[in-house]
This record gives C-alpha cells, sequence and structure tokens, in this order.
C-alpha cells in the first residue's frame, strides 16, 4: 500500500492504495465519486476521461500512484464552471446523450475543445472527440453542441 | 482487466532510478505517462515486479538547444511538442507529428522517451526519429550514450538498450531553413495505429533526401537516399509483393513522397 | 391528430439528461453495499474439449466454484417448439465440457475484483482439446466433430418455406445468383454486462440488481434455475449503458452470482470487462447466404430461393432461444417486395462459438444485406439504375394492407415513395453527374441504396409459434395520481438510452395533459412494476407506449368523474390540459392536484357512484393486431472508395423513413442516429475473426474497431409520417431500423463505384483487405 496525497475537485486528500489500482478505480472506490465510468481498461474508449493538472486524461491507464500531488478533476468537480454549464445545456438541448454512459467522459473533452480549440469547425471537433467512443448516439448531436457553445463563444466575444 | 500485482518506485534522480534497475535484475518497468504500459499492466501482458516511475526526473525533462540540434527530455509529453512548448528544430514536422499521434488524452500524458522505449512500431515517434536521423540519448551503469533512431528500436517491443539503461531523450538535428518533409499514415479510424507510414526529411544544407517506411513488424525502413524512391521495391525490403501489407507500406511512401512537392 | 406543445410529437428535451450530465448516473457499478465481495470467472481458454478436472488454488479453495459446486442449480435451458429443434442444455459453470473460448470455468470471489482476477489466473484447468469448429458451413458438413453429442448433427434448426419454382425458373429472363456472408460481431454497449446480489433477510427474498433489458423475465429464469420461488426474487435495473440485445437474457453469471450470495449472506458483484464482452461474448450477426433471384427482363422479381445458416454458437440462450434468428431469416427475406414465388432453408448451426443473441435488427440486418445486394445485381442484369428496380417491385401504397408471399401483414406503408425521398434527399441524380467527372485524387464515387421494413411490437400470435420460453401478451402500466397531482406511471419495460422517462410523460401530457415535469416513470424493478417481457424488438413504444396511454385515459376518465360532482357539469364537458380540468368554453377549472387532494384527504365530496379504485388503475393494452407495425426506410449513400488502399469514405448520407406518428421526433431521430453508427460499424469496421481453432481473435477495442466521429456522418433524415392504423397514437416501432439498411446501402455504393472494374463485394465489412483482394483478383 501506498499513501498518496492528491487535490480532488479542489480538496487536498490522503488516500492509501494500491499500486496497481488505476485513478478511475480510487476515486470510484475511495471517494465514491462514480460519475468517471469504466469503459474497457485500455486507453481506447474514453469513457473514464477526467481532468489531470489542467489537461483531459485518461483514468483507467492512470495509476492512482502516479497521481501523488496531482490535481485531479472528476465530472463531479465541474459543477460551478461555466464552460461546463454551457455544455450541460447544449448536451440537453441536442440530445447529445442516451444511456449517459459515454457522457462524463465526453464532457472532459469536450469542455477541452472549447477552451484550447475556439475556432474548430466540425471536421477539427470531430478528430478532437475521437477518443470518445458512443455506442449510443451517432455523435450527432454531441458534435452539434460543441459547435453550439463554441459559436455562442466567438458570437459572445 | 486489473492489472497483476506490483510494487511501485518514483526515484527522486537518475542514479536512483538506475540503481533500482539493477537491483530488479530485468524484472522491473520503467513508466512515465503509462498510456502504452497501463494497457498491457491491466491486461496482464505485462507483469513486472515493480514500476520504476521516471516521469517526474529532473534529468528526463531537460529541454535544450545544443547549437546544431535540440536535446528534448524523453519526458516531455507528445502535447508538449504538439503546442509547441518545446523549441522545434524540425519546421514544423515534429509539431505535425506529435499532433497526429492518438488523442488528446493519450497525448497529455504519453511521453516522447516512453513511446521509443516501449517500441510498438507503429509508434509515431519510431518512424519519425529515424527520418530525422535524431539521436536517442540513453544512460546506464557505465555512462550515457547515443543510438541513432534508426537503429534503436530492433523488432516489437524491443530496442538496442541494455538492460539497466534509461532512455533520457533525444537529440533532433535542427533543419536548415529551406528543409522540406512529409509524414503520411494510413489508420482506419483516426487516432488508432497505423497500418503503414511513410515520411521524407530534405535538407539542402546537409544534402539530405531521407526517407522511412514505418509501422513494418519491427524495425521501421530507413531510405538513405530517397532521391530516386521506388515505393514497391521499398515496400518488397519487408513484405512479400502482391500482399495487403505490401500496398499500404507502398501507398504510404507514394504519398507521402507526392506531399513533399506541393 | 393535434400536435400539443409537451405532448405527442413534441421534440421535449429529456428529463433523464440531468443525472447523467452531472455523473449521477446510477449504473451498477456505482452501488455500494456493505460487506460487498467482487466476483472473477476463470474462462476457457480452450473452444472445445473434454473437462478431465479443474484445480482450486491452494490455500484458496473456499473462495473458488465449479459447477459441481453449484448443487441444485439447474442449467439454462432455452428450447424452441418449432418441430425439428434441437434441446440442449447451458450449465452456467462449465460440466463435461467446453464449448466456446470464455466458457467458465469457475466463479473466483474477493474483497476486489483485483484479488477475484488473481484467483481466477490461478485456477488450473485440465482439458482434453477436441476438433473445433469455427464455421457455420463446416459445422454442418457430415463428419463434422459434434457440439452436442446426443445430436445427429450441428443444426440447433432447420427450416423451409417451401415452393415450387419449376414454372417461374422456366421463363425467368434473368437469373442471379450470389454467395453473401455477414461477419460475427460485438455488441459493445459501453457499460458491459453487470449483476450485484444479496439476500434480503427481513423480506426472505433474494435481490439482484442486473443491467438488463428484460428484469422480468430474469427473474423467472433465475427462478427455474436456482429452484426457488419468484416470490423470493426481487430484480432492478437502475440504469443500464446500453443494451442492444446484449443485455436480453438470462445471464448465466447472474445465476452463479445470485447463488454466491445465497451461500454467502453477503451482496456479490460481477462487473464484465471489455476483454470478457469481446473475447467471451461475440454473439452476433454472422450470417451466410446462398441466395438466386429470378426476374424477368425488366427486373421485376419473379422469385427468390435461397439457402440460409445462421452461426448461433454453442448454446441456445434464455429466453430468445438459437434458433430465433435463422428462422426469422425464412421468414422476412422477401423483405418489402412482391414476388410470386418464395422458397427458403435456414439452418441455426451449432459452432465453439457464444451462443447467439440477437442485436439491434436481429436477422433482418443480414436479411436486407442479402436481398438489397442481390436487387442491385439484378439491376446490373437488367441495366437499370437500382432505384428503378426498388420502385418496380416494392409493394405499393395502393395495395396496402399488403399480406405477403410470407404470410406478413404489412399495415401501412408507401415504400417506393421512401426510395424517391431518399435519392431526393441525397441528390442521387448530381452526385451521378459527380461520379462521371471523377474526383481529382483518383478515387471513385459509387452510389447506393437500401430499403428495408421492420417488423415491430409484434405480439402473441407471431411468438406462440415459436415456442420459446417468452411469448409477449398484453402490456400493462400502472397508474397512480398523487395527492399533489403529480403522475406516477410504473411500467414493465425498461430504459437502456431511449428516454422512455421523457417520451412516456409526453404520451401522459397528451391524454391528461399533466406536465411532463410531473410524470415520474418507474422501470426496471419487478417488485414496483407490472410483468413485462421486457424492452426488445423495438415494442415499447407500441405497447408501452400504449398501456401508459390506455392507463392514463382511464384516469383521465376518473379525474372527469370526479371533477364533473365538483363543478357540478357532466364528465363529458371537462377538457383536461396544463395540468387542469375545465369546463370546456369556460374560465371554470380545477388542477388535478385539487381534484386529488379531494380523493386523498376529502371523500366525503366524492361522487356516489365514484370509482372505488380511485386515482390508481392498471391497464392492459394490445394493439388491434398483433402482428406488429412495419416501419420502413430508404438509406441512400454517395461513398469514396480509394482504390489504392481499399479505404472508403463516406460522402453523403440520406434516410427516408417512416415511424408513423412519432412520439418525440428528437428521441426518433437520435434512434436512427444510434442505429446507423452501428450499421456503419456492420458495413466497414467491425467484425470478430475466429481461428480455425476457434479463437477470438479481436480481444482490444485496438483490433475490433468501433466507430468514431470520424466516421460516422450525420446523415440527412426526412421523415415521412403514416399513422399506423393499429396502435394508440400511430406511432410504429422504429428503435433498430438504422442499424439495419446500412450495410447493404453501402455495399451497393462500394459495388457501384467498383462495377467498372469488374469488382462485386457480397462480404460485410466490406474492409480494405477484402477491397483490394477484390481488385487484384479483377484485375487476373
Amino acid at each position: 500500500m501506498k499513501t498518496i496525497k492528491l487535490t480532488v475537485n479542489g480538496q487536498r486528500v490522503t488516500g492509501q492504495v494500491e499500486p496497481r489500482t488505476h485513478l478511475a478505480d480510487f476515486l470510484r472506490d475511495h471517494f465514491m465519486l462514480t460519475g468517471t465510468n469504466v469503459g474497457c481498461e485500455h486507453g481506447v474508449c474514453g469513457a473514464c476521461t477526467l481532468w489531470i493538472d489542467g489537461a483531459p486524461a485518461r483514468s483507467c491507464i492512470t495509476y492512482a500512484v502516479a497521481c501523488d500531488g496531482a490535481d485531479v478533476r472528476t465530472i463531479e468537480g465541474f459543477e460551478d464552471d461555466e464552460v461546463m454549464a454551457a455544455l450541460r445545456d447544449a448536451f440537453t438541448a441536442e440530445h447529445a446523450l442516451q444511456c449517459g454512459y459515454c457522457t462524463p467522459g465526453m464532457l472532459a473533452t469536450s469542455r477541452d475543445i472549447v477552451l484550447r480549440l475556439p475556432d474548430a469547425d466540425e471536421a477539427r471537433v470531430r478528430e478532437e472527440l475521437s477518443g470518445n467512443l458512443c455506442r449510443c448516439t451517432g455523435y450527432v448531436g454531441i458534435v452539434r453542441a460543441v459547435m453550439r457553445v463554441l459559436a455562442s463563444r466567438r458570437g459572445a466575444s | 482487466m486489473k492489472a497483476a500485482k506490483f510494487e511501485y518506485e518514483r526515484p527522486r534522480d537518475l542514479g536512483a532510478a538506475l540503481a533500482l534497475l539493477r537491483e530488479a535484475g530485468g524484472d522491473a518497468k520503467l513508466v512515465a505517462g503509462s498510456q502504452s504500459l497501463g494497457p498491457m499492466l491491466n491486461l496482464r501482458l505485462a507483469q513486472p515486479s515493480l514500476l520504476v516511475d521516471v516521469r517526474g526526473l529532473p534529468e528526463l525533462r531537460d529541454v535544450r538547444d545544443d547549437g546544431d540540434h535540440v536535446f528534448i527530455g524523453a519526458c516531455t509529453t507528445h502535447a508538449d511538442i504538439e503546442d509547441g512548448r518545446v523549441p522545434d528544430p524540425t519546421q514544423g514536422f515534429l509539431r505535425k507529428v506529435a499532433r497526429g499521434i492518438a488523442y488528446r488524452a493519450v497525448r497529455n500524458r504519453g511521453t516522447v522517451g516512453g513511446s521509443l522505449a516501449h517500441a510498438d512500431p507503429a509508434a509515431d515517434w519510431v518512424s519519425a526519429m529515424a527520418v530525422l536521423d535524431a539521436g536517442v540519448v540513453v544512460r546506464g551503469a557505465d555512462g550515457e550514450r547515443t543510438i541513432p533512431a534508426s537503429q534503436f528500436v530492433l523488432g516489437i517491443m524491443s530496442t538496442a538498450m541494455g538492460e539497466g539503461e534509461i532512455l533520457v531523450g533525444v537529440r533532433v538535428p535542427k533543419l536548415s531553413p529551406k528543409s522540406r518533409w512529409s509524414y503520411w499514415k494510413y489508420c482506419r479510424k483516426t487516432g488508432e495505429f497505423a497500418e503503414g507510414i511513410g515520411a521524407f526529411v530534405v535538407d539542402p544544407a546537409r544534402n539530405w533526401w531521407r526517407g522511412v517506411m514505418g509501422a513494418t513488424e519491427g524495425a521501421p525502413v530507413v531510405i538513405e537516399d530517397a532521391r530516386s524512391l521506388d515505393p514497391a521495391a521499398v515496400a518488397s525490403e519487408a513484405y512479400e509483393a502482391g500482399t495487403y501489407e505490401h500496398q499500404v507500406h507502398a501507398v504510404a511512401l507514394k504519398r507521402a513522397a507526392a506531399a513533399l512537392n506541393p | 391528430m393535434k400536435t400539443a406543445a409537451k405532448g405527442v410529437g413534441a421534440r421535449l428535451p429529456r428529463k433523464e439528461d440531468a443525472r447523467f450530465l452531472r455523473g449521477q448516473g446510477q449504473y451498477i457499478g456505482n452501488i455500494r453495499m456493505v460487506g460487498m465481495l467482487d466476483v472473477a470467472f476463470a474462462r476457457s481458454s480452450i473452444a472445445h474439449g473434454r473437462i478431465r478436472g479443474i484445480a482450486k488454488p491452494v490455500g484458496h479453495e473456499g473462495s473458488v466454484y465449479t459447477a459441481d459446486d453449484l448443487a441444485g442449480v439447474k442449467p439454462i435451458v432455452a428450447n424452441s417448439g418449432l418441430k425439428g429443434f434441437k434441446p440442449s442444455e447451458l450449465p452456467v459453470l462449465a460440466k463435461g465440457k467446453v464449448r466456446f473460448v470464455g466458457e467458465m470455468l469457475a466463479m473466483c470471489v474477493a474483497p476486489t475484483r483485483a484479488e477475484a482476477e488473481d484467483l481466477a489466473a490461478a485456477v488450473e484447468a485440465d482439458i482434453e482439446p477436441l476438433p473445433a469448429v469455427h464455421d457455420m458451413l463446416e459445422a454442418l458438413q457430415p463428419g463434422a466433430p459434434r457440439i452436442h453429442e446426443h445430436w445427429s448433427d450441428n443444426a440447433f434448426l432447420e427450416t423451409l418455406v417451401d415452393a415450387d419454382l419449376a414454372e417461374v425458373k422456366a421463363r425467368a429472363a434473368i437469373k442471379v445468383t450470389r454467395r453473401i456472408r455477414t461477419a460475427r460481431q460485438a455488441m459493445n454497449p459501453m457499460e458491459g454486462r453487470a449483476v450485484l446480489a444479496y439476500f434480503d433477510r427481513r423480506l426472505d427474498q433474494l435481490v439482484v440488481y442486473s443491467g438488463d433489458q428484460m428484469p422480468h423475465i430474469t427473474r423467472t429464469g433465475l427462478s427455474e434455475c436456482l429452484g426457488i420461488d419468484h416470490g423470493r426474487i426481487h430484480v432492478i435495473s437502475p440504469d443500464v449503458g446500453g443494451g442492444f440485445g446484449y443485455k436480453a437474457l438470462l445471464l448465466p453469471e447472474a445465476v452463479c452470482v445470485a447463488w454466491l450470495a445465497l451461500q454467502l449472506g453477503r451482496p456479490v458483484r460481477w462487473l464484465e470487462d471489455r476483454y470478457e464482452q469481446l473475447s467471451a461474448n461475440a454473439n452476433c450477426r454472422e450470417h451466410h447466404y446462398d441466395i438466386t433471384g429470378y426476374a424477368d427482363a425488366d427486373g421485376r422479381l419473379l422469385a427468390v430461393d435461397c439457402d440460409a445458416v445462421v452461426d448461433s454458437g454453442a448454446y441456445s440462450l434464455y429466453p430468445f432461444s438459437a434458433c430465433l434468428e435463422a428462422a426469422q431469416v425464412g421468414s422476412i427475406l422477401p423483405g418489402p417486395y412482391r414476388m410470386e414465388k418464395y422458397r427458403c432453408r435456414t439452418w441455426s448451426a451449432a459452432t465453439n462459438k457464444p451462443g447467439i443473441l440477437p442485436y439491434r435488427g436481429v436477422a433482418r440486418t443480414g436479411v436486407c444485406f442479402a436481398i438489397e445486394l442481390l436487387m442491385d445485381a439484378i439491376a446490373r442484369a437488367a441495366k437499370r439504375e437500382p432505384h428503378e428496380v426498388r420502385i418496380l417491385n416494392l409493394v405499393p401504397p395502393e395495395a396496402m394492407p399488403f399480406v405477403n408471399v410470407t404470410n406478413k401483414y404489412f399495415d401501412s406503408g408507401d415504400y417506393p415513395q421512401a426510395v424517391r425521398r431518399a435519392l431526393e434527399a441525397l441528390d442521387w441524380d448530381a452526385w451521378r453527374r459527380k461520379q462521371a467527372r471523377g474526383l481529382p485524387d483518383g478515387s471513385r464515387i459509387g452510389l447506393g441504396l437500401a430499403i428495408y421494413c421492420e417488423q415491430a411490437a409484434h405480439g402473441t400470435s407471431v411468438y406462440f409459434g415459436w415456442g420459446i420460453p417468452m411469448v409477449p401478451g398484453h402490456e400493462q402500466c400502472q397508474a397512480r395520481l398523487s395527492p399533489d397531482g403529480v403522475l406516477e406511471l410504473r411500467i414493465g419495460a425498461h430504459s437502456h438510452g431511449q428516454g422512455m422517462e421523457t417520451s412516456f410523460a409526453q404520451v401522459a401530457n397528451e391524454l391528461i395533459g399533466v406536465d411532463p415535469q410531473n410524470v415520474r416513470l418507474i422501470h426496471g424493478d419487478t417488485a414496483l412494476t407490472p410483468y413485462s417481457t421486457g424492452t426488445w424488438g423495438s415494442r415499447c413504444a407500441v405497447m408501452s407506449g400504449g398501456a401508459v396511454a390506455t392507463a392514463c385515459e382511464e384516469i383521465g376518465r376518473r379525474v372527469r368523474q370526479i371533477a364533473g360532482k365538483l363543478m357540478e357539469v357532466a364528465a363529458e364537458d371537462l377538457e383536461l390540459a396544463n395540468g387542469e380540468v375545465r369546463v370546456a368554453g369556460t374560465d371554470r377549472k380545477m388542477t388535478l392536484a385539487e381534484v386529488a387532494h379531494v380523493w386523498y384527504r376529502q371523500p366525503q365530496l366524492l361522487p356516489a357512484d365514484v370509482d372505488p379504485g380511485g386515482l390508481e388503475t392498471t391497464s392492459g393494452y394490445k394493439a388491434k393486431k398483433d402482428t406488429g407495425t412495419f416501419s420502413y426506410a430508404c438509406h441512400a449513400v454517395a461513398v469514396a472508395v480509394d482504390t489504392e488502399l481499399g479505404h472508403v469514405d463516406i460522402l453523403d448520407y440520406a434516410i427516408c423513413e417512416d415511424g408513423g406518428t412519432l412520439i418525440n421526433p428528437m428521441i426518433v431521430d437520435g434512434q436512427i442516429y444510434g442505429g446507423l453508427a452501428q450499421g456503419i460499424g456492420t458495413a466497414l469496421y467491425e467484425e470478430m475473426p475466429y481461428s480455425e481453432d476457434a479463437q477470438p481473435l479481436a480481444s482490444t477495442l485496438a483490433d475490433y474497431m468501433l466507430p468514431g466521429p470520424t466516421e460516422v456522418p450525420e446523415p440527412r433524415v426526412d421523415h415521412m409520417e403514416t399513422p399506423s392504423p393499429l396502435t394508440f397514437f400511430g406511432q410504429k416501432g422504429i428503435g433498430e431500423g438504422g442499424a439495419i439498411a446500412p450495410p447493404a446501402a453501402i455495399a451497393n455504393a462500394v459495388n457501384d463505384a467498383l462495377a467498372p472494374l469488374g469488382v462485386e463485394l457480397l462480404e460485410c465489412p466490406v474492409s480494405p483487405r477484402r477491397i483490394l483482394a477484390a481488385l487484384a483478383a479483377a484485375r487476373r
């Protein structure tokens, strides 16, 4: 067992964890932060995407012990985030979710697109979302939602 | 799938990391971003007894302008390169390659050194560093040495590094301003491993017209003089003519060559 | 019918979104219980063999269970009453033999999943390998190794729709014969299967959380296997992360975990991971067709003659059984077409692979692939455009309702118009011109189309003939108007993404004017809901929707009766809208809450003849004919084929679909988009190849390719809404349709692009390897 100290959703926390436990399981099991979903555990599907040190990362192939000192934000940690709020509204308006399992990971990636690539066109949005698989929606609503938020931020500025 | 048990150490410096490797006698694995190793651990395809985390080692994060080349520390992430946070001595080639690696979430954690040391022949840096004639800097108990990138990957998951050696960075030559380059790969879908890679670097100041055929079953095939390139002939060095693999690799070379002359 | 702002026809944003957007979805993996243990299964790495022994890890024998330990647990049996069906059993843990890679050998339990996997890795199985059957055609050869040794051959079932074709053959100017194949797939919902079970001592009841499309069927199945009565089993499906058919069965894992929970007296959980899903459960879509079409010189179909085989895997799964899909092939292969004669023989072949499950579209995807490729081949032989040959042969609207050559009752529809509108939406003619001009990079443009009709919500009269362990009957809804005017609806079907919490709230709004925000849908819990066969076959909008509507009608009638007394008017003069009961043509009104308040708190004010059932009712529903509804659609696609790489790019995609009345058009569109993505997967990317010794070869998502946002375009969708005359609002089942046509449309487009090069592909996925191999063969 290793003791690690990190920041999770703005709170400094300490945990004891086996080295083999990945970050997703650590957050889900130790902190009841079950919003992050586990989809494949080999880094392909993107369901586990959350933010580490200010950037999206896959929590299933990142081990908790490697996150000592890290700043982690899960879907639960974006309750008051303005971009995430806009994305949530857009996801609902554009029917960007059905079963919801890929949704937290989709939102994590979408937030990165909106902040990092404010001028992205649809082709770029699709390319950047490629690391997040969805089996329900055919991606139509998700792409529309991200485009909608990008457009509204461009319009506002 | 949950990984099999392993111990984990995060050494404070390179010397401590080397000592850990020595003590483990071959049963330890180095890890940086864990984007390549993580899936293998979770699938139990790799079952080391010890993980040595080198991600934070200052020596591996070093980035230096050394005159005719740039040293890029092993733990530089693909995103660092994509976003231009490290100097790009290749007139945009490194940034273009970085942007096409896997997915952004992977690029945020995955490292140049980790990718090279993992030695999946389809990894982009394996081909890109070979065509750039970069030098892979490794350090072991006997000191530091530089292995030419074109001789670094020997086969699938197999490198010229010795047991107990750590990849500390890559020396990337500075291309002259009149250089041209191209990088073309075929993936069935965005972000997945390439089925065939073709890349060229033309630097008049060095009298370079280098090419590489990548995503092979082992080492990338480097073409020292690619001026009169016959893609099918190069593909035949690794694949039987008439096979799907031969076709994909020949086409990758052909399209990379065409992209050189827009 | 009029469309209300929040009723039937409204594009109402979904109520259920709120929790998923905040990461508050309650999937089974998110449920924590004190003392919970995790299970991992040791699975066979050999496809066919005799079990000589299974050695438990030394020192941990008490944490590992094999078939011998599961005393009293019966095997899963899913036989069909169809004549000639060969019965077999599926032991929940392997007994005697293993018959597919991934079959469960032992159940290992530990405080964490990682430790349970450590135990599973240490289980040593001594299995004497037997020759493995990896191919369905070889399985049917005489002398093939027998999967179930007490059978005479490896066919679960043979079916025959017979006809004498001699006369038709003699006058057919066009005869086209093709051998067509679809690949085996894994359904890959984003959430895997999941079971969490514990024993409730207070209620003397086994509680089983199951990620399930049919919780009531699971309850029945558990009761049969564990030998305990229904009353002692409570199944709960919370949020389910995708199903598509993958979660429509009684899981052997559920039987094991439930049994273990009873033994240990502690909660026990099993969460399927992606590796298990791929390597042990690639269980759908694999069909083979030897098909011949006879037509006149204009391309008018005279007859279709087909031998079809469905690879049904090693075991018959509960409740659908191993033979449903192949038998369905026989009855639906004719599609939406007229023809004089039809003959089709099918085999459900047993092989050393996971047992077949019906995946979105079921046999329709394979059947559409076969018949639509045949129709394009006939069109080429007749030197006509593919759409001309379709329109010539489709059942025309004036013939509706139509009984087709296999006695299917097409309730309504204009199939030729769907073709015309799909072509218009795509702008087929403009693409033909672009095709003639060519593309600068040398890729070849191709155009393809496919049309299908989808029987959905079919009921008793169709299913009883199959004799499988499930025959749907009436569907029920329990409705209760609460004291505060909130309407609770309880149904036995369950959502796995299709938005029932919203659609059925809209139905309630349509009938009694209650605001959808004041409607609560309760589903997935066998203790709280009426029995239902569950969510499959695109049945819920029709069946559950009809039941909800019927129950709401009854609640409305009772509300009017009470309000009429209170407002001193005849019940018929009262309108229900906007959460209120209003006297027609006046401003006099009461809220639903005020009416409910009287029933619950002031019964002295009720009419003397008030219905004693009060504001709570159970209503049942069946469509007017239970042969089901027939939605239909035409998909039209333009592709670019890179002939050097074999890569196919979708340039444009258009769909014209008719789902009858659409309860929530936004949700319907979502189903079409999602189905299309899965259809594109079938068409171009997804396959689970098996080696000669029946090893699955794509055990991670790096090898098994799921389409992403750059592979799935946004299609143009044009809706025709011909109400079904058989259902409550005229709605038809559409959930599967999007996944039915794409493989046929895309393959036809690829063939259209490559026909001048002498290439015709007949196998999906239409992968680069297959395209390049076909191009090379054509050159030789």
